[in-house]
């Protein structure tokens, strides 16, 4: 079997979703921003050439030189960093992205390279050219900016909802997959709301216009707030487009999911409210600093979204296809016969400090297949959650692991590799002592263990059939 | 393998392997652009030739800043293409390389980010109004930020052909950093050689202001030719250098049936820079004729020698045992098998056609006579 080893880093006491979350939350906001950035340029490109507006042109000028200071650095590198840290926490799932949409990323790379050169164009040169031939960098900008979106939204979108790509492994039935719309129509407003609130700072920092011109400037950026009240619907019909179980926790089944959606859910009701009701409506002027809260908030909000994102996926990261802690479900009962580990060509770091080889191996269990979503004694610790239960019920509970959260995968391994993982949680539960005895031999153990993988059977709980939604859905 | 490269491999390997040679190119031009552009930026800060010379206010100095955020950003742009190609050819190699290094290799994105904001603060009014010492410590910084990614850049490429067993025991040494005798000279080529891509990009720069009625003083023009041929001088003794700690199965790659010819291409690109640098120096205005002759043979040359260090991987590759090269062949093809070929190939074009646009705009719309450089 041709099972991909890599070295596995040790990211304590964080967890990789988090790592990854993390930096998603910085890119994702500035790539909105990016594109929102380009369509609002266009609207005051056209405020400015058909005379609409007289500051219109002022305006752009420095809104543009705050986008490139922002995107094309700190955007673009973060765009590389994602890719990184994707490798860094699961190689063999951007792998397999890369392996089936390497066209369809060339194709984003191809519109990505069109923005850097417009944008460029316009940063350098646009004080010099006329109205046709800024509207013109402009429009190529926005539409090489919302491009790069629409192909990567249909990779992103891919791997919580493959459905058709699972029967045909097309291209196209993946990319245009139940999640893609929704999702597509949803960014492209959360990115017209960021370019509106950054430009609300942005008028702000112009401090040599009065007031008034200030407040004119705003009320016709907040016109990209408008678009907001269909978040909503969007929102809903997203919900509606994801499977079942992920929709589950998100609004209940999994408190810190449940949180993370309230959390964006919260924060977008209060900018929309504050846009419709105070910008759109009322035509208020907003300060400097209200403006940047608000888009704090946005920026919030955008973070929850990711990590709900990421976290609905569980136990997969390419639903159906491949799980997190990167192994098929067709490879279970193999590796369930061969042992998961016995083939990992990586040594377990600082050896010496296991008590005996059953504890090591356990820990080498740990890190193949439980390490990407827990941590040994930090964020979801494996240790922490464990540490009540007696010996059969972490036997049983880790052999049924599915059967025990449906956000984990099926276990991998053998009765021994099991009983290893069992001897290493208590062993580190009990705060690691210098000598731990062998239960090798414990030979009922073992066939009781044996037993209950069987049972467990080698498919998500998912595939299984085990939840309400599944059951409601027949 | 006694064939030329790419052939002798199967078609799909061939493929990607031609993407990967066509897309890395380009990244080099616009890497070398960066790497040796700041280099020279640092040189002219650090040896300004006093009063008399102002090598920092010299016509490369000025343009090298002026074009340096643009250059950067280009230079990452086209690292993307390749950095997708090397993930189908080399996919193993290539993450178990990045997740060895951990957090010296994640530590790049930090450093260019840095690296690309001292650049425009370079070029800010802020610093204008600095000492000369705070200049020089934030081109110093900029070209150190650069010169760290293409470190790493060689790093990670140096232990991604090392063999499992070698990765095993570097895991297991908890290590992050990795170090061969090759490293420090393999990286001297990368720097030596950008020297002449870069002065000719700039010459090609400076030729266009020339045409718009901007002398370039002939002492100026003929430093550039000294440059360039300074730096294509670095390069062989770097390559010579480099051949011997690569140790001798590495130099039979270079005569080997799948590269002799590009070889003998990256040898003949230098003999033609060389000639066409000669020429240029004594001439008392830039000569497109000359102009043309380098950078026809400095795009050989690298076209040649990037093929030869692909040829150099390969073999590595199996000398050291670490894989059999035809144990990539089955996932060049699953991948080779995917739709969106075409899709790529029709946005391609239109997407020349935006950048053609996009430079006919500018071209057309500023007049000869605006000063265009941004400050
Ligand atoms: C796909 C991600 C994922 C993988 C892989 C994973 N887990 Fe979990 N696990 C979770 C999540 C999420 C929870 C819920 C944590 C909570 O409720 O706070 C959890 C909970 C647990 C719990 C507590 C269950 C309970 O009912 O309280 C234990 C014990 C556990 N995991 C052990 C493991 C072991 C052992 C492995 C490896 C064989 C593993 N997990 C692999 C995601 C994962
Ligand atoms: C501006 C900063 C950069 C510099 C100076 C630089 C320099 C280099 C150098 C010297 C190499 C050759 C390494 C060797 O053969 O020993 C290289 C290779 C490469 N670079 Fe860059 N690079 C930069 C940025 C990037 C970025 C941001 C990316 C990706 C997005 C990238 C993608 C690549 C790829 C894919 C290779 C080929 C690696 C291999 O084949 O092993 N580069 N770069």
């Amino acid at each position: 079997m041709s099972l991909p080893y890599y070295p596995i880093n040790d990211f304590d006491p964080a967890m990789k979703g988090m790592v990854i979350g993390g930096l998603g939350i910085f890119h994702v906001f500035l790539a909105q921003f990016a594109i929102g950035g380009g369509m609002l340029m266009c609207y005051f490109q056209w405020l400015a050439q058909t005379g609409r507006s007289a500051l219109a042109r002022r305006f752009l000028d420095s809104y543009f030189a705050w986008l490139i200071l922002l995107s094309f650095v700190v955007g673009a590198l973060t765009g590389v960093a994602m890719w990184f840290t994707s490798i860094q926490v699961g190689a063999r799932t951007i792998g397999l992205m890369i392996d089936e949409f390497h066209w369809l990323w060339a194709t984003e790379w191809a519109f990505f390279c069109v923005e850097v050169v417009s944008g460029y164009a316009f940063y350098r040169y646009g004080r010099f050219l006329a109205d046709r031939s800024r509207m013109i960098l402009l429009v190529l900008y926005s539409v090489a900016a919302w491009g790069s979106l629409f192909w990567i939204n249909g990779i992103l979108s891919w791997q919580l909802t493959p459905d058709g790509w699972l029967k045909d492994h097309n291209v196209w039935s993946g990319f245009f997959n139940p999640s893609f719309w929704p999702s597509l129509l949803f960014r492209t407003i959360t990115s017209m709301t960021v370019a509106g609130l950054i430009a609300c700072i942005v008028i702000n920092t112009m401090r040599d216009l009065d007031r008034e011109r200030r407040r004119e400037l705003i009320n016709r950026a907040s016109h990209f707030l408008g678009p907001m009240i269909l978040l909503l619907p969007l929102g809903v019909w997203y919900l509606m487009s994801i499977p079942a179980d992920s929709r589950e926790w998100v609004m209940g089944g999994s408190a810190a999911m449940t949180m993370f959606a309230a959390i964006a859910g919260g924060c977008t009701l209060i900018v929309g409210l504050y846009a419709l009701i105070g910008l759109i409506g009322q035509k208020l002027y907003i300060d400097g600093l209200t403006a940047t809260v608000l888009c704090f908030l946005a920026f919030v909000a955008s973070g929850g979204g990711e990590f709900v994102r990421e976290g609905t996926r569980k136990p997969y990261t390419v639903r159906m296809e491949l799980f997190s802690n990167s192994i098929t479900e067709r490879e279970v009962a193999e590796l369930r016969r061969t042992g998961s580990v016995t083939n990992d060509p990586y040594p377990m770091r600082d050896s010496g400090q296991y008590p005996n080889d059953q504890v090591r191996l356990g820990a080498k269990v740990y890190r193949f297949q439980c390490s990407v979503c827990h941590t040994v004694t930090g964020a979801n610790s494996v240790v922490f959650l464990a540490q009540t239960w007696t010996t059969p019920q972490k036997q049983m509970n880790i052999a049924k692991l599915q059967h025990t959260k449906p956000f984990m995968p099926p276990f991998s391994g053998n009765a021994a590799e099991l009983e290893g993982l069992v001897q290493w949680l208590s062993w580190e539960a009990a705060g690691r002592p210098m000598s731990w005895s062998e239960t090798t031999q414990d030979r009922t153990a073992y066939l009781r263990i044996g037993s209950w993988i069987n049972e467990a059977g080698t498919q998500s709980a998912q595939n299984l059939g085990l939840m309400r939604v599944d059951r409601e859905g027949q | 393998m006694n064939t030329l490269f790419p052939f002798g491999f199967p078609l799909a390997t061939e493929f990607y392997l031609f993407f990967y040679i066509l897309t890395l190119v380009i990244h080099v031009v616009f890497m070398n652009y960066v790497f040796a552009g700041t280099a020279y930026l640092v040189w002219a800060h650090l040896f300004t030739g006093g009063p008399a010379l102002r090598r920092d206010q010299g016509p490369m100095a000025l343009v090298l800043k002026d074009w340096m955020p643009f250059a950067v950003s280009a230079a990452i742009t086209a690292g993307v293409a390749p950095l997708l190609f090397i993930q189908i050819l080399y996919q193993q190699e290539f993450y178990t390389a990045n997740l060895l290094l951990f957090h010296r290799w994640m530590s790049i994105l930090p450093v260019l980010i840095v690296g690309f904001y001292l650049i425009y603060l370079m070029r800010s009014d802020f610093m204008a109004r600095r000492s000369g010492f705070w200049r020089r410590v934030v081109v110093v910084g900029a070209f150190l930020c650069f010169a760290f990614t293409a470190y790493s850049w060689t790093e990670n490429h140096l232990l991604s052909i090392q063999s499992d067993s070698f990765w095993g025991r570097f895991y297991g040494e908890k290590r992050m950093v990795f170090f061969a005798p090759e490293l420090i000279p393999r990286l001297a080529l990368w720097l030596a050689g950008s020297i002449p891509t870069m002065v000719v990009m700039v010459s090609w720069q400076l030729w266009y202001s020339q045409r718009r009625g901007c002398e370039i003083p002939s002492r100026d023009i003929e430093r550039s030719a000294h440059l360039a041929l300074g730096g294509l001088a670095l390069a062989l003794v770097a390559g010579i250098v480099y051949g011997v700690f690569a140790g001798s199965p590495i130099r039979r790659y270079f005569f080997g049936w799948m590269t002799w010819l590009y070889f003998l291409l990256a040898v003949a690109g230098v003999g033609l820079q060389a000639y066409a640098w000669l020429q240029q120096r004594q001439e008392t205005a830039l000569d497109v004729r000359y102009l043309i002759g380098a950078s026809l043979g400095a795009l050989v040359t690298i076209a040649g020698m990037t093929v030869v260090r692909e040829a150099v991987r390969l073999g590595e590759m199996v000398h050291r045992g670490a894989r059999d090269v035809a144990q990539f062949y089955p996932l060049h093809e699953k991948a080779f098998g995917v739709g969106g070929f075409l899709v790529f190939l029709i946005f391609f074009v239109v997407m020349i056609g935006m950048l053609a646009w996009c430079v006919i705009l500018v071209r057309k719309g500023v007049r000869p006579d605006q000063p265009t450089t941004q400050g």
